[in-house]
């Protein structure tokens, strides 16, 4: 049985931790009772409570001091409630702290708008010097967190609620910038999916349209993003971005200035703001991020009509 | 009411050097946060002190925008080798007007109100997660309590019984646009650190002597913080400024400097 990004986030990090006494690890009441990390380092986890910028600023404090410390929250809370914490911490002081942030996109579904979280790439991408990634499956999970704690560099780890994901195949134990799940022949138009719900829509949409190729991206800071540009633009020259994520600051458009040459067009989020209930999918149709709305981007663009 | 500085000691030798290294500061073509630094070098000078022991603590000046009274207590503390006065501002040097970690002695950004509080609370639990007995001592501004931030790391330092983390709140009664008592008033301040489950202490913040020995305890075995309300004032030290709502920012030349280096107090 595979894990959901969050519950193999945190069995990663438990294991990662027995031989590792610099890892800590933090909650803010989301962490769940039995938290795996809890029972195995009691001394090293702390549900610091309801209190996301004193959570992520006081793990400023323990990486400074030479900890590793772990802090997740969910993602509305990480990014935009606690964003000056993570501009001063992840990026100007490149504080060896790592955010891991469920609930992202409409993951939330039914609770509503105040857990939804569109906007963390924006944030994020716009704050230089972090690792920005967003696992699909509990092996890019694992493989996501180990580098974390190897590397001590400041990370943002974005992740769904409790859905769990078939792991892509890949060669390697590292991450490459682009995992090729389909090269697909030249000339083919290339899905490249971004976060969990972007790769099953992708995935869902290659099965139908067999004659795409797909690339999916773990690591979406702008160096990362600049290795797989290069190497999409090597394959292909029209890509459709499927991703969890308003529009602006997402990573299609990032890819769209990256790749000046190419003609690159996303699926997203766009500008609606849910305010009907449902389920995790139910919600993202009402965004018009569905299965759909990627098979017509595929279809390639009517000239007379641009 | 405003008392005479603590002189005689060494520790005071330096607070007047530094008020001195302040007022130049006020003379450079940026001018400075005067009244806040002037208020805060005796807390910073003390803190210092105790952080002299090399026992792990770490002090952190939250209410960042008095960097001037910061560089100049860590030069005159012998942290910072270089005279940061003829420096401050300048193209190609740290000493900006808001710290940062790339000063000798800094590790933390503060400057935007209320970090440098969870900084130092992180820092005090790291210190015990290590078995040390040092301190994470944070420096704030009366009207830095006013952002929620302060408030939410003390339930939270008090939840996690952190008795080796000390908040000294920096009592000047001034803030950016006035008086504290007339924008946003604390009354009762050492009682709600008592609520939130503090040990508290008020002490004159220019008594030099008194501040070391409230810094100087050993707190490794405390289970509650330490909030110690320092009454201060405004400009401490130079007469022309002191306890006037106008020395928040000032910028003077070099003929006033000299006159303000001679009179202090």
């Amino acid at each position: 049985m595979t894990l959901s990004g969050r519950d193999a986030y945190r069995d990663e990090l438990t294991r990662l931790a027995a031989t590792d006494p610099a890892v800590l690890c933090l909650e803010a009441d989301l962490g769940g009772k039995g938290h795996p990390f809890q029972s195995a380092h009691p001394d090293r986890f702390f549900n610091l409570g309801i209190a996301e910028g004193a959570m992520i600023d006081m793990a400023t404090g323990l990486a400074v001091a030479g900890y590793k410390p772990f802090v997740s929250t969910f993602a509305p809370f990480a990014a935009l409630r606690a964003a000056e914490s993570l501009k001063l911490t992840l990026g100007y002081l490149a504080a060896g702290v790592t955010v891991v942030a469920p609930y992202a996109g409409v993951s939330g579904a039914w609770f509503g708008t105040t857990h939804h979280c569109l906007e963390d790439f924006a944030v994020l991408r716009s704050i230089p010097g972090v690792t920005i990634a967003a696992p699909y499956g509990e092996a890019d999970m694992r493989a996501v967190i180990r580098e974390a704690v190897r590397s001590g560099r400041p990370h943002y780890i974005r992740t769904g609620r409790n859905a769990a994901y078939t792991s892509l195949g890949r060669e390697g134990a590292e991450l490459p910038p682009v995992n090729w799940e389909h090269p697909g022949d030249a000339g083919a138009t290339c899905l490249v999916s971004v976060g969990e719900e972007g790769t099953r829509l992708a995935l869902s949409a290659r099965e139908l349209r067999p004659e795409s190729a797909h690339a999916h991206l773990t690591y979406l800071d702008h160096d990362h993003l600049a290795s797989a540009a290069a190497d999409l633009s090597r394959r292909h020259s029209r890509f459709v971005v499927v991703e969890e994520h308003r529009r602006e600051g997402g990573v299609a458009e990032a890819l769209a200035l990256l790749l000046p040459q190419c003609e690159v067009t996303g699926v997203n989020a766009g500008h609606g703001w849910p305010v009907l209930g449902g389920d995790h999918h139910e919600v993202m149709a009402q965004l018009g991020l569905d299965l759909p709305a990627v098979l017509s981007a595929l279809e390639p663009l009517d000239p007379t009509r641009v | 009411m405003t008392t005479l500085l603590d002189l005689g000691t060494p520790l005071a030798e330096r607070a007047v050097q530094a008020r001195k290294l302040v007022i130049d500061m006020a003379a450079s073509p940026r001018g400075c946060h005067l009244g806040g630094s002037l208020s805060v070098l005796d807390i910073l000078i003390a803190a210092l002190h105790r952080a002299s022991l090399d026992d792990g603590t770490q002090v952190v000046l939250s209410k960042g925008h008095a960097a001037a009274g910061l560089y100049a207590a860590l030069h005159v503390s012998g942290i910072l080798p270089e005279n940061p006065a003829p420096l401050y501002g300048q193209l190609g040097h740290p000493y900006t007007g808001h710290p940062g970690p790339k000063v000798p002695g800094v590790l933390f950004p503060t400057g935007s109100l209320g970090h440098g509080v969870p900084y130092a609370a992180g820092w005090a639990l790291a210190q015990r997660l290590g078995g040390r007995g040092g301190l994470g001592i944070a420096v704030a501004g009366d009207g830095e309590l006013q952002e929620g931030l302060v408030w939410e790391t003390c339930q939270v330092a008090a939840a996690q019984q952190l008795g080796n983390f000390v908040l000294v709140v920096d009592r000047n009664g001034g803030q950016n646009d006035g008086l504290v008592q007339d924008i946003s008033p604390l009354p009762n301040l050492a009682a709600r650190f008592a609520a939130f489950g503090f040990d508290t202490a008020e002490v004159d913040g220019h008594d030099l002597t008194a501040l070391c020995a409230l810094l100087s305890d050993d707190r490794s075995s405390a289970r509650r913080p330490l909030a110690v309300i320092a009454d201060t004032v405004k400009g401490k030290g130079v007469p022309a400024v002191e306890g006037k709502a106008g020395s928040h920012y000032v910028t003077i030349d070099a003929a006033r400097a000299a006159k303000w280096k001679r009179m202090i107090r």
